[in-house]
């Protein structure tokens, strides 16, 4: 909790014909982080060159390469198919060499028909294109080809036209421009060309066709069904083959992928012509077990040893270590940086703040309720686990706004049956009902005081990492520097209260003055600045320049209320709209004209609140999120921690 | 005497509504700052992101920066209107 899961450095040295075996079992551990070989000549590693494939590497991709080719021919991933049953890997062997050829044939077979289909449709579609122009003209288009004495000019001019020499002419006037069919006596054809030319004409081929345009139209259309019909067949048989055979061909890819891995990892580890050295990560809690199960392969043939680890020198790949309920807040944690080895790991805090965060924000029976509901209709829809740790976070979310709903007596932007408990939001739109109104002050200075204590939490957890990472000198500076942020804000704060009188925080105006005519309140204050502004200005000068951040982050806060309260304030001009404007009139006397106004009524609520449901989604998601990214994660948070990858797989379809 | 408290009524009216307009003023003018200021780290941010994908959370960050602006308005024009 709050920190990675501790990591211990394993190395294994064996003789390379233990290399099968050693690394079967580790893929199947998914355990061991390989920490690649690479060639740098370090002194500890002379001698060592990095390692060649395992037998069956090649086969293995080829065959690989082509069932994902089939695949993509069905649109297949794996994350989207549910595990039904897990097969084993001599039942995969065996389908994979009776059905798999048949299956990669007979899809092929079908894809290239079907292209050759649609090759052929698109090719009869280009004909009726060409075709199009000459549609209202009844001539069979063989008699304009080949003419000996005349010659057939086609094509469009804009405006109109007229030859001043011997000609038969149709004209089919369009919109802009006019289609036109010209024959001309040959003697007269340079003439004809520079009169149309004229006319800005442009040409247009003559099909080369026979019979009129519109029957080899229709012939063409028919064609096109007909062939459309055929690559329909064609897809019924390829989706057959996807119901039949996705999950052999996911456990194929699954398979092969595991055998590729498993045959690729030498080229990770440092080899000798007898003996190859792995090193890697390994949870601390599981060093013992892989050295154990290592041993049991091999016959003991194996040395597996720990070795020191430097954790702020050492690349130490980080998994998190968190209570199963925080865990789908992982996602949000690898969006912004994963935690350093040695760094505080926030995802606890922002599992626990995140929710209330937005609840503050979207504070709505309703909204909590359909946002509940639409969280729980998609779980079947968005597979994959970032999909569904996604849904996690925001299923707690809307728990926390129904929950901060029921505090705020708010449902749609209506009223519940009972005060609100904590401060009201409720606004006063369209002036009807009377009422306290909402409390903004006290609303304002609650925000202001989550987000004093929120930055001082951060400035904590700051030198606490610090403390951690930095050495000498620089680790007292480092730490005090933080200490001087959190003196300077309180500072503020005290200063505050002494000069003013302000509600749910505390009054110090009333203490006795002790020196220069400045109270207890105002000295205590002046040394905190005083004192915190040394401490920041000691480690980095330039960091003075920051000090208005002080107020500004604090004041940031403010948005827990503001956009919550900007979001009653839509829901609730939505029903005054839909209920005071259109319905509430309309039912006092019925007529055609009230269900009609009726139905706008109901449109302009679904609409409004649809909207604002919306809205409130991505405010309060975002608003609370960037709280933490910025104002939280700024006080202490670095990240750019390496994701623990373990050599091995999360095997879903296959199994040993 | 009705003359007196008619000419009350009108400067009460136009004080609240003056309130209104400063109130309006204030989230309309910050709303256009920050728009400003979101423009360029946006379309900045999206090219980085476009490039690499692992930019999305500190783009993200840089991108609402400059909301905090706005809620500023905010919140001024809430104090001003109860």
């Amino acid at each position: 909790m709050l920190a990675p899961k501790p990591m211990s450095r394993v190395l294994i040295v064996a003789s390379r014909d233990q290399a099968v075996p050693i690394i079967q079992e580790l893929y199947r551990g998914n355990l061991f982080h390989i920490e690649d070989y690479v060639d740098q000549g370090r002194a500890e590693y002379e001698g060592f060159k990095i390692g060649t494939p395992l037998e069956g590497a090649t086969e293995a991709s080829t065959e690989l390469v082509k069932v994902r080719a089939i695949e993509n021919v069905f649109a297949i991933r794996g994350e989207d198919i549910d595990a039904k049953q897990k097969l084993s890997l001599p039942q995969i062997r065996s389908q994979i060499e009776q059905d798999l050829p048949g299956i990669e044939k007979e899809v092929e077979e079908l894809t290239g028909v079907r292209s050759k289909l649609d090759t052929k449709a698109k090719e009869y579609e280009q004909k009726i294109v060409e075709l199009a122009p000459f549609l209202e003209i009844p001539v069979d288009l063989a008699l304009l080809r080949g003419l000996r004495f005349f010659s057939v000019f086609a094509g469009y001019v804009s405006g109109s036209l007229t030859l001043n020499v011997p000609h038969e002419m149709q004209v089919v006037k369009g919109k802009d421009r006019s289609f036109v069919l010209a024959i001309v006596p040959e003697k007269n054809k340079t003439e004809t060309e520079r009169l149309l030319q004229d006319a800005q004409f442009q040409a247009v081929t003559i099909p080369e066709e026979n019979g009129s345009a519109p029957e080899r139209t229709a012939y063409y259309t028919e064609q096109i069904a007909g062939l459309k019909k055929e690559i329909a067949a064609i897809n019924e048989k390829l989706a057959r083959i996807k119901e039949s055979h996705a999950g052999l061909l996911v456990a194929c890819e699954e398979a092969f992928k595991a055998k590729i891995e498993q045959a690729e990892a030498p080229l990770r580890f440092a080899t000798t012509s007898k003996v190859f050295v792995a090193e890697g990560w390994v949870p601390a809690d599981s060093t013992t077990g892989i050295s154990a199960a290592l041993e049991k392969v091999t016959g003991g043939k194996v040395f597996v040893t720990e070795l020191p680890v430097d954790p702020l020198h050492d690349a130490v790949p980080v998994e998190y270590n968190n209570p199963s309920f925080a865990k789908p807040t992982q996602m949000l944690m690898d969006i912004y940086s994963r935690p350093m080895y040695t760094e505080v790991d926030p995802t606890l805090m922002l599992a626990i703040v995140f929710p209330v965060f937005f609840g503050m924000i979207l504070g709505d029976v309703g909204y909590g309720l359909l946002l509940l509901i639409m969280v729980l209709a998609l779980r079947n829809v968005l597979k994959g686990d970032d999909g569904q740790q996604f849904l996690v976070v925001l299923r707690n979310a809307s728990i926390m706004s129904i929950i901060f709903g029921l505090l705020f007596s708010e449902c749609l932007g209506f009223e519940l049956p009972w005060a609100p408990i904590i401060y009201s939001r409720h606004l006063n739109i369209g002036g009807g009902e009377a009422g306290a109104g909402p409390m903004i002050p006290e609303l304002l200075i609650l925000t202001v005081w989550i987000g004093i204590l929120h930055i001082t939490l951060g400035r904590t957890l700051g030198m606490i990492n610090h403390a951690r990472q930095d050495h000498g000198e620089h680790r007292i500076k480092t730490v005090l520097a933080n200490l001087g942020w959190i003196t300077v804000m309180w500072g503020i704060l005290i200063a505050i209260w002494s000069m003013f009188t302000i509600p749910l925080m505390p009054d110090l105006t009333k203490l006795p003055v002790v020196v220069a005519g400045l109270s207890v309140g105002l000295v205590i204050a002046i040394v905190f600045i005083v004192m915190g502004v040394i401490f920041i200005a000691r480690d980095a000068i330039l960091e003075l320049v920051e000090l208005p951040t002080i107020i500004s982050h604090v004041l940031s806060y403010a948005r827990l209320m503001a956009v919550g309260l900007s979001s009653v304030a839509i829901a609730m001009v939505v029903n005054y709209m839909s209920i005071g404007m259109f319905i509430g009139p309309a039912l006092k006397n019925i007529s055609i004209l009230g269900v009609l106004m009726i139905i706008i009524g109901v449109l302009v609520f679904l609409l409004g609140h649809a909207l604002n449901l919306a809205l409130g989604i991505l405010g309060g998601g975002l608003h609370s999120i960037r709280l933490h990214y910025v104002e939280f994660f700024t006080k202490f948070y670095k990240g750019g921690g390496r994701k623990y990858n373990p050599f091995g797989m999360k095997r879903r379809f296959t199994e040993d | 005497m009705a003359y007196v408290n008619m000419t009350i009524d009108m400067v009460n009216a136009s004080q609240a509504g003056m309130k209104a307009i400063g109130a309006g003023l204030a989230v309309g003018l910050t709303g256009v700052g920050t728009g400003v200021a979101e423009m360029g780290i946006g379309a900045a941010a999206v090219g980085a992101i476009a490039e690499n994908k692992d930019f999305f959370g500190l783009g993200l960050l840089f991108t609402v920066i400059p909301e905090t602006i706005v809620i500023f308005g905010l919140v001024i024009a809430l104090l001003l209107l109860f």
